[in-house]
């Protein structure tokens, strides 16, 4: 057994924490918010590499694991970058048997959305190919986007009407779900790395600033919350990694594995954007301050491909069924 | 990253499961629906299976070979754990001897001491105990009172420790005492090894809420200690200690072990119980059960990750008192789903009480509520390992400490 990242991932998240710093920050987030474009942007990603990581090498892409993927997706979450890599795994998994169209994912020529239902699609805002399961079967075409206020603009949301959808994979649930289960363990990396960057910056604060005569960190009532939001980003951590393991190498495993990751990734991301806000007291719910950056990412994220609810139910289903026997 | 056994691990645990076969008929199981056997009661043979087990070479995997152990990995001594757990043989009587006292006398005792005690620690020819809170030192261990007086050869002990796991079964036990009140706290304290059978020592069970009695109230009364039982120099017992609790929070909890029962107890008692609840309470519980695995998921796979780093290395630092914190966190979620399956059965078990029949045995998740408060004290409550966490993981500032640097007989005590 090792349960740890190999050297080539730890390089990977170095570079990708150089790359998404010099490109991305709450900063652009905010100014997202304000009709700013959302950094660093589609076609900056597939420069890059890292909207093709998971799809093959024949087809342009990397040819690397979801793990590999996990990794730079926690870079993103730290400073709230996008378009979202959940999409690109997703769009990666789908058009496994679509060369042309996994080219384009890779290169960034075209720019893919996954749609759920008449749910509010993540990245919809200046896609131009859309991806859904109608009747069963996987569709491709294009759409109109209703965008209204985002909670948080650089998830692209909006709401997606199908143009001349065609069928791109008939009897397709099994790759949906399958589909599905991945993006669940890139989203619950991205926000691995909002939560932690959330508790780092609640942490540098209780140690600055000073009440009473004391550093505020000093308090239990202030340390203990911080010790319980890092807590749980370890947490976090351990079932992000083990889910995206699962995705490449025990499949069997994914579905409990990834349902877990997002269950507790939405829980554990809301209450260290909390908290963050909370230490920062009444500076912390300002605009100009980044703490509603990360309260605004989590209140999306939580919501989005079902919400913890959802997934403990499926959890406790697969319990059930004996996946842990 | 690899979960999978590499192919050397992949042998060992054939060659464990192997060795627990052959030797099945001489081991104590716990029988179905039991998890929580009493060792008062199981004494005897507890110890003749850890003998068995010592013998196969299954005990101390992970110890030096020159003290008696395998020289294994930790790997290995996991994979045994596992192995064990699997064929439902019971946690080993000398759990604090293997976990916590063997590793203070491996690191701070003297030839003699290691010849003198690790073998048959290891066998359970000596079972041992761990001698450190007092009435009024619980999470300020250092406050103690228990005081050690030199005189002659000999070291005279009088005071009284309390919540003292296996006292009542135990042979030796490491005992930390106040030798130089004129010191600050820390700087005042000896640790000893002591004969638990010794003139003035008096062991009184304390029954805890659940009904069982696990610990102890422990009374020294001039008991009389050789200088050569002393670990460690005069003076230098905080040092001792905490190499002590260090093992401790790593041995409980910080290898993502289970505290309390497990998430598969849970999932079995899921399977049994789901479909005769009404809807509505069936949408709870099934929330209770999901959450709970996910926590026990969580905590399973981060005790994982600081068994690689140990093995690759590192020391067990600060970081496993999350284990014990997430670990904890994730008992009581397991604890309350099965109380939500249980409904009525979890207030008023009939028939399901301390004999543990019925596969879903009632009792058995009664008496595991009524232990969880003690799993969030004992070893550290939850609140120190908060501070423990935030000071030295994450660089918070420390609590103010007034006593720190006070000479004990100047007023720490008030």
């Amino acid at each position: 057994m090792n349960f740890d990242l190999d050297q080539d991932q730890l390089d990977a998240a170095a570079g990708a924490r150089r790359f998404f710093t010099d490109q991305a920050s709450p900063a652009a987030a905010r100014a997202a918010l304000e009709e700013g474009p959302v950094q660093p942007g589609r076609q900056a990603l597939a420069d890059i590499g890292f909207l093709g990581i998971t799809v093959a090498e024949s087809t342009g892409g990397g040819g690397g694991a979801l793990l590999d993927l996990a990794v730079v997706a926690e870079q993103a979450g730290a400073v709230l970058a996008g378009p979202s890599l959940v999409t690109a795994a997703r769009a990666a998994v789908l058009l496994a048997e679509e060369p042309e169209l996994a080219a384009a994912l890779a290169d960034g020529s075209r720019a893919f959305c996954v749609v759920d239902g008449s749910s509010p699609a993540l990245d919809a805002v200046g896609a131009d190919t859309f991806l859904a399961l109608v009747d069963g079967d996987l569709v491709v075409g294009g759409g109109t986007v209703v965008t209204g206020q985002p909670m948080d603009a650089t998830r692209g949301l909006g709401v997606v009407t199908l143009t001349d959808p065609r069928v791109l994979v008939p009897d397709a649930a099994a790759l949906w779900a399958r589909a599905r289960d991945v993006a669940l363990v890139v989203l619950a990396a991205e926000d691995l790395g909002t939560a932690g960057r959330a508790v780092e910056v609640g942490v540098a604060y209780a140690k600055e600033r000073h009440a009473f005569g004391r550093a505020i960190g000093s308090y239990q009532a202030v340390k203990h919350s911080l010790v319980d939001a890092w807590v749980g980003v370890e947490q976090l951590r351990s079932l992000v990694w083990w889910s995206a393991w699962a995705a490449d190498r025990a499949p069997d495993e994914l579905p409990l594995a990834a349902a877990a990751a997002k269950a507790f990734a939405a829980e554990t991301l809301e209450r260290a954007a909390e908290t963050c806000i909370q230490v920062h007291g009444g500076t912390g719910f300002t605009w100009e301050h980044d703490a509603h950056l990360y309260w605004r990412r989590a209140k999306v994220d939580r919501l989005l491909l079902g919400d913890a609810a959802e997934h403990h139910d499926v959890v406790a289903g697969l319990v059930l069924a004996g996946a842990l026997s | 990253m690899d979960f999978d056994d590499t192919p050397d691990e992949a042998a060992y645990r054939a060659r464990v499961r192997d060795l627990l076969a052959e030797h099945a008929a001489d081991l104590v199981h716990l029988d179905a629906g039991e998890e929580a056997g009493d060792a008062a009661e199981q004494e005897q043979a507890l110890r003749r299976t850890q003998r068995v087990l010592a013998d196969a070479g299954l005990v101390g995997v992970a110890w030096a070979a020159e003290h008696g152990g395998q020289a294994g990995s930790l790997a290995q001594q996991a994979i045994v754990g596992q192995e064990l757990a699997r064929a439902r043989v019971p946690a080993l009587i000398n759990h604090i001897g293997l976990g916590m006292c063997g590793p203070t006398v491996v690191a701070h005792g003297t030839p003699a001491q290691h010849e003198r005690y690790l073998a048959r620690l290891l066998r359970a020819d000596d079972v041992w105990c761990q001698l450190f809170s007092e009435p009024a030192s619980g999470s300020d261990l250092a406050a103690l009172r228990t005081t050690a007086v030199r005189d002659g050869e000999d070291w005279v002990v009088n005071g009284q420790k309390v919540w003292t796991t296996l006292a009542h079964v135990a042979d030796f036990g490491i005992l930390l005492t106040r030798t130089d009140p004129g010191k600050p706290k820390h700087a005042g304290l000896t640790m000893f090894v002591v004969d638990m059978h010794a003139p003035g020592v008096t062991v009184r069970p304390l029954r805890q809420m659940g009904g069982q009695s696990d610990f102890n109230e422990v009374f020294f009364d001039d008991v009389r200690i050789l200088d050569s039982e002393r670990l460690g120099e005069p003076g230098e017992g905080w040092r001792v200690a905490l190499t002590t609790l260090l093992n401790e929070r790593v041995a409980v909890g910080g290898g993502g072990n289970d505290l309390g029962l497990s998430v598969e107890s849970l999932a079995r008692l899921a399977a049994a119980k789901l479909p005769g609840l009404t809807p509505e309470r069936r949408v709870l519980a099934r929330q209770a059960v999901g959450r709970a695995a996910v926590a026990a998921l969580g905590n399973r796979y981060t005790g994982y990750r600081r068994l690689t780093a140990i093995s690759q290395g590192g020391l067990p630092g600060p970081e496993a008192s999350a284990g014990k914190l997430a670990g904890t966190a994730a008992s009581r979620l397991v604890s309350d789903a099965g109380v939500r399956l249980l409904g009525d059965d979890a207030v008023f078990a009939v028939g399901t009480g301390d004999d543990g029949t019925g596969e879903d045995g009632a009792g058995r998740w009664q008496r595991n509520q009524a232990w969880l408060p003690g799993i969030a004290i004992a070893g550290g409550t939850d609140e120190v390992l908060r501070n423990i966490i935030g000071e030295r993981v994450l660089g918070l500032p420390p609590e103010p400490r007034e006593d720190k640097h006070r000479p004990f007989d100047a007023g720490s005590r008030a």
